[in-house]
């Protein structure tokens, strides 16, 4: 099992390690808004403040969408990333 | 003695405030000018009122300033030339430093005098001044700040980056005449749109102005410090130059008539302290609507600030008007489109023979859209003058085309012209040592005088340099020249080590390709920091246009290998490397690398291949092939015209039935397996239907009667209460040209109905369709309704919104016959083929979820925000002032279907509508199919709606005043405040932050709601209906796709239209960032998270009278025409998407 604490509302939520993020999110009513759910929009962008490497490798979509908007590396789309391990998120949608 | 520059190494120099406020304050009067004719005059005064002067200037000094400006911001002779005072400019620039410089040192410790140089009243950049009388008019104001005594030069509040270049070299030339150096300082004036008045956005302006060497860069004027955040941070990254910033006291407010800027001291202060702390800034101080209390308010925290340390890193790059492009492009090579050069194209040649200057920059655009990075621009033709003809062309072209230029000439004068008539940053081609120095040194003083970046040739006195030892040789000494003498930065200097055909045969070039790429490598490894270029296609001059392709494409592809970062080549010929024919591959390296062998001539070989070859690669010796390996790959790759003779040539020797069950079915099962590992996109997947289609059409009349190669059949429909066409087409097509036979009911169909049509048409499926969520529940009523009537029928179900968990737990749980999920049509294509094989066992239902009954929440953490009495969420703070709109009521707009290009997000167009993803390919791979699919498509479509717009787009938008009450929106009446025209309520979040849309309005006082209602009108569906009836299944895919996404674009376009007039658009971030909300406040449409219910549509209709653009609802609250999206818009800073 994994940990993902959401901290804008200081949420921690376990589920079974490789589980979506955004399933984790989803069951847990956490507050991140997903707009696609495909990767293109941007509206579920995350800070993975600790546990980046604990976060499924981005796909290219992910990784092109990112790089189109300059995000730095921590930066994440929620409805991409499957949970290998501990992390802490930041919603950036704020 | 102290110097302005010693004192910036130690601290954070604290500039004054603004000059025309204090000057305003004494109410000038026409006697204080000297006449009224001379009223407005300002820079007079300080020969007519000098005391006022001396008074302004103490008072900021006192107030803790260690340097103030001159008055001098219009003294030059072309601004005074207004008043017919021109000849007074340098002796009033004299005073007024003078008279600073006295002030100034009445003072302790050092106080320093600053030189101002305002913009002037002309725009060099849209020809309203040449470049010589600009130049001239400046130099007459630097030379008397110098010999007035200013301790440092500002040119400030640039509007334009010509006026920039300009101003510095008026400087520079001042001071080497005078012999005395001061520090030098640029201010640009970025304006709430992001960019300077003439569109320059920040990263061009420090691309042009970094090569002039200059001392400061920063901004001052048109808004408050918080608006300039985002370009001080971009300043902070990237500029070697210390920062300074001088904001207004706020963006300024138009209140009853008068300009109010908002930042009192107080708020002033701490607002510019923390983006000097933030953005390591040099030198900060006020601009318009400060006052000495401003600057007094900032002097202690600003003593308190160390000198700024950064790390500041700028990439290599080259600017148009508008914009700045790096050298280094990923993936390499940057590409520079060659075919706006007339010795190169015919076609420019002869448009410039006739004049045809708009005919010359369309060409130019189209390179731009085939993704050239760079334009060479040459109007070298014999009998012509180019001097005149660069500057006719140009004086056009800068202003209309983003990309850098490469200035390519080999006349001194042509160059010249061509660098004062282009704003930003350009190339020049080329320099080199053919006939010696002395041109080359002419040539890099161009570029040291006009901040360029130079190609140098590998040609010496003893001709072109041929081996890879004297390429280098060569380079070495071009990078001394350069480099080293004129101390060019090395990533200006882009080094070409020529490119000879091996067309020729002739022995002395056989291994000339090995000769440049080695060389390259060299270059790159001993001279670091240079770029490289080649003219690529040079190495199959002489060769018949198939070849040459091929060649080209793979010199390209070696050339990066081996450190190649430019390549002059045609940007729409560029082809994958992965898509060439692997023996044609072999023969073309051999003839590069210069394999030969006994018996062997890979010229001779590739000569005799392509004799007969028509340039189009794809066709490549399809006709060696048997027929049948024809017709299948025919359908692989989408012929949809060339594969009739094909399919009449098969019909001759083969059964009919055979040839689709066999052949043309097995085709398409390789095209559903490719797309399905990941290695074939959606359109061509589609381009393969359209080939299919075209074929089984040819050969039915040849089929028996009653023979059937159908598969099976299936009954489709979009459910009751939907309107979306086009996942359920999709399905259609794929079926359909998979064998099996489709009946599409289309869209909004109750189960009634569905179930009507198969009594009499029995299926051996009903596949159900739908994109909403709503939809999700309407899909398993009519399962429970099929399973009153006890109906055991097989039931496919796809849609946007469905999970597979959802289908195969609750939905297969609601019906006894089987249900499917199908995630893609070929999800569905295998789930029919596996009822058609006779696998009609009912599934079982999946039982609930074992993730989701595993995920736990430990912590719920902190408790829910509380709500205000007003009944609003308290995470909401209502500290900015609601902003007060430019009318009252609803407009109408109309656009023409180009324009919503500008606004257009191309990568959820290609990437999520489009289909194009990269699955299993390898990112060169992907590359190549963006480039030569995706980007293309992209710009046909533009092209061809510039030319014949098939819609008409039209908007309908207004502004309301409104107050919250509690989860609602009261709407008043603009002409009638006391009417209630609408209460809008909204859901609240249960928990958390508690949030509801009506909490970014006030409760206690009048706010303002946007509405915005946008459609493509009939038309555009028109247009979708008539491709997808036509089968034309990739152009009605591509318009869809782009039709639903240029209805967002024109729905941004009106947001940032929105945003604009509340004044609220600094925020907006520049690049794809603005498509994931980057900007201040929030356009909340119906049916997403934040107000997911469609019914509120209803009311924005009624309030923007959507019918009047002929936009109605239909009775499930959707939009029709169906390419329309309305929105209510939020403009508080807090307002961004949630989900209820």
């Amino acid at each position: 099992m994994v940990k993902v604490h959401f901290r804008l509302e200081d949420m921690l939520v376990e589920a079974p390690a490789g589980t979506p993020l955004q399933a984790i999110a989803d069951a847990a009513g956490a507050d991140i808004t997903f707009g696609c759910r495909t990767g293109s929009c941007g509206t579920c962008r995350v800070r993975v403040v600790e546990g980046l490497r604990h976060c499924s490798e981005p796909g290219s979509e992910e990784r092109d969408f990112l790089k189109g908007l300059g995000s730095p590396a921590d930066e994440r789309l929620a409805c991409q990333v499957a949970v290998h391990g501990d992390i802490a998120i930041d919603y950036l949608g704020l | 003695m102290t110097s302005i520059e010693t004192l910036l190494r130690d601290k954070v120099l604290l500039l004054d405030g603004g000059m025309g406020t204090q000057i305003f304050a004494r109410k000038p009067t026409a006697d204080d000018y000297g006449s009224a004719a001379l009223e407005g005059c300002v820079d007079l005064l300080v020969e007519r009122r000098p005391q006022w002067i001396r008074e302004i200037h103490e008072s900021y000094f006192r107030a803790g300033a260690d340097a103030v400006e001159t008055n001098t911001f219009g003294a030059n002779p072309l601004v005074l030339s207004e008043f017919g005072l021109a000849d007074k400019a340098y002796a009033l620039n004299v005073q007024a430093a003078s008279l600073a410089k006295e002030v100034a040192r009445s003072f302790d410790r050092p106080r320093f005098v600053v030189g101002s140089v305002g913009p002037g009243t002309k725009l060099i950049t849209l020809g309203h001044v040449s470049y010589a009388d600009l130049l001239a008019s400046y130099r007459v104001q630097m030379d008397g700040l110098l010999d007035g005594g200013a301790d440092a030069i500002l040119i400030e509040t640039c509007q334009d980056l010509g006026q920039i270049k300009v101003a510095v070299r008026a400087a520079r030339e001042a001071m080497a005449a005078k012999q005395r150096k001061v520090p030098l300082w640029v201010q640009a004036t970025v304006e709430t749109t992001g960019t300077l008045l003439v569109g320059s956005d920040i990263s061009a302006v420090l691309t042009s102005v970094e090569p002039l060497g200059i001392d400061v860069l920063g901004l001052n004027c048109a808004t408050g410090p918080d608006e300039m955040h985002q370009h001080l941070q971009a300043l902070c990254e990237s500029s070697p130059f210390r920062i300074s910033c001088l904001p207004n006291a706020g963006l300024p407010e138009n209140r009853g008539g008068q300009v109010v800027y908002p930042l009192d001291p107080a708020g002033f202060a701490p607002k510019v302290l923390h983006a000097a702390a933030e953005f390591g800034l040099s030198i900060v101080g006020g601009c318009c609507g400060t006052t000495p209390d401003h600057i007094r308010a900032l002097a202690p925290g600003v003593d308190k600030l160390n000198a700024p340390k950064r790390d500041p890193r700028l990439e290599r790059s080259a600017a148009s008007l508008y914009q700045s492009t790096t050298l280094k492009q990923e993936p390499a090579p940057l590409i520079v489109g060659e075919r706006t050069n007339a010795n190169g194209s015919k076609k420019f040649r002869d448009l410039l023979a006739a004049e045809d200057w708009d005919g010359m920059i369309a060409l130019a655009k189209e390179q731009q859209r085939e993704g050239a990075h760079l334009l060479d621009l040459c109007v070298a033709y014999v009998g012509r003058d180019e001097v005149r003809d660069a500057d006719e062309l140009l004086s056009r072209l800068v202003s209309q085309i983003t990309l850098p230029l490469m200035i390519d000439s080999t006349e001194f004068p042509v160059i010249e012209r061509a660098l004062q008539r282009s704003p930003g940053k350009c190339v020049i081609n080329s320099i080199n040592f053919e006939d010696g120095e002395a041109k080359a040194r002419a040539i890099l003083d161009l570029c040291k005088t006009y901040g360029a970046a130079v190609v140098a040739l590998t040609i010496d006195e003893r001709g072109m340099a041929k081996s890879r030892e004297q390429k280098l040789e060569v380079a070495k000494r071009l990078y001394a020249l350069a480099v080293g003498e004129y101390g060019l930065d090395p990533g200006d200097l882009i080094i070409d080590p020529l490119t000879f055909t091996l067309g020729s045969g002739d022995e002395e070039f056989r291994g000339s390709a090995i000769e440049t790429l080695e060389a390259l490598k060299l270059i790159k490894a001993e001279l670091p920091g240079v770029m490289t270029i080649l003219g690529v296609s040079n190495v199959s001059f002489g060769l018949n246009p198939a070849t040459r392709h091929i060649l080209n494409a793979l010199m390209l592809y070696h050339g990066v290998k081996f450190g190649l970062d430019m390549a002059i080549f045609n940007a729409s010929k560029v082809i994958p490397v992965a898509k060439i024919d692997p023996d044609d591959r072999k023969i073309v390296e051999d003839l590069l690398f210069d394999r030969r062998a006994e018996g062997y001539d890979p010229l001779k070989a590739l000569m005799a291949r392509f004799s007969d070859r028509k340039a189009a690669v794809a066709d490549d010796h399809r006709a060696d092939l048997p027929v049948l390996e024809r017709l299948h790959r025919g359908i692989l790759d989408g012929e949809k015209q060339a594969i009739l003779a094909d399919v009449d040539e098969a019909l001759k020797d083969h059964d009919p039935l055979k040839l689709i069950n066999e052949t043309l079915l097995a085709a398409m099962k390789v095209v559903g397996e490719r797309f399905g590992a990941g290695e074939m996109q959606l359109p061509f997947v589609l381009e393969s239907a359209e080939a299919m289609k075209a074929a089984i059409r040819r050969i039915e009349p040849h089929l028996p009667k009653e023979s059937n190669y159908q598969k099976g059949r299936i009954l489709l429909a979009t459910v009751k209460g939907d309107v979306h066409d086009i996942g359920k087409n999709l399905v259609d097509i794929i079926l359909s040209n998979n064998g099996f036979e489709v009946k599409n009911l289309g869209i909004k169909q109750p189960i009634e109905a569905i179930l009507k049509e198969y009594e009499t048409w029995p299926a051996d499926a009903i596949g159900l369709s739908g994109l909403l969520v709503k939809s999700t529940v309407i899909m398993k009523e009519n399962l429970h309704f099929m399973e009153s009537l006890d109906l055991k029928v097989p039931v496919i179900l796809g849609g946007a919104a469905l999970t597979r968990d959802y289908v195969e737990g609750d939905c297969r749980r609601s019906y006894r016959g089987s249900v499917y999920y199908a995630e893609d049509a070929f999800e569905g294509l295998r789930h029919m083929q596996a009822l058609a094989a006779g696998d009609t066992a009912v599934p079982p239902p999946v039982s609930p979820t074992q993730s989701g009954d595993a995920i736990t929440v430990i912590r719920r953490g902190g408790a829910s925000v509380a709500l205000t009495a007003a009944g609003q969420s308290s995470w909401v703070r209502h500290e900015a002032a609601v902003p007060t709109p430019p009318f009252w009521g609803v407009r109408e707009l109309a656009d023409a279907p180009v324009d919503l290009f500008e606004h257009l997000d191309d990568f959820a167009l290609i990437r999520n509508r489009w289909g194009f993803s990269q699955g299993a390919q390898s990112d060169e791979a992907f590359a190549a199919v963006l480039k030569d699919k995706a980007e293309p498509q992209l710009a046909y479509w533009q092209d061809r709606l510039a030319k014949d717009p098939l819609f008409r787009p039209r908007a309908r938008y207004g502004y309301f005043p409104v107050r919250a009450e509690g989860d609602a929106l009261r709407v008043f009446d603009p002409t009638d405040p006391s009417q209630t025209l609408a209460v809008l309520a909204f859901p609240r979040q249960t928990a958390g932050r508690r949030l509801c849309i009506s909490d970014f309005f006030r409760a206690d006082a009048t706010d303002v709601l946007a509405m915005q209602l946008v459609t493509l009108g009939q038309a555009a569906a028109d247009h979708a209906a008539k491709l997808y009836k036509e089968d034309g299944y990739a152009d009605y895919f591509a318009f869809h796709g782009l039709a639903t996404e240029l209805t967002e674009a024109y729905a941004e376009r009106l947001h940032a239209r929105i945003r604009r007039e509340l004044g609220i658009a600094a925020k907006d971030l520049p690049g794809r960032a603005l498509f994931a909300q980057g900007y201040q406040g929030s356009r909340y449409s119906y049916g997403y998270p934040a107000c997911p219910d469609l019914e509120g549509n209803g009311p924005i209709l009624d309030l923007l009278r959507g019918a009047e653009i002929g936009v109605t609802l239909s009775d499930s609250h959707q939009m029709d025409p169906e390419y329309s999206t309305s929105a209510l818009v939020a403009w508080h800073p807090q307002a961004r998407y949630f989900s209820i």
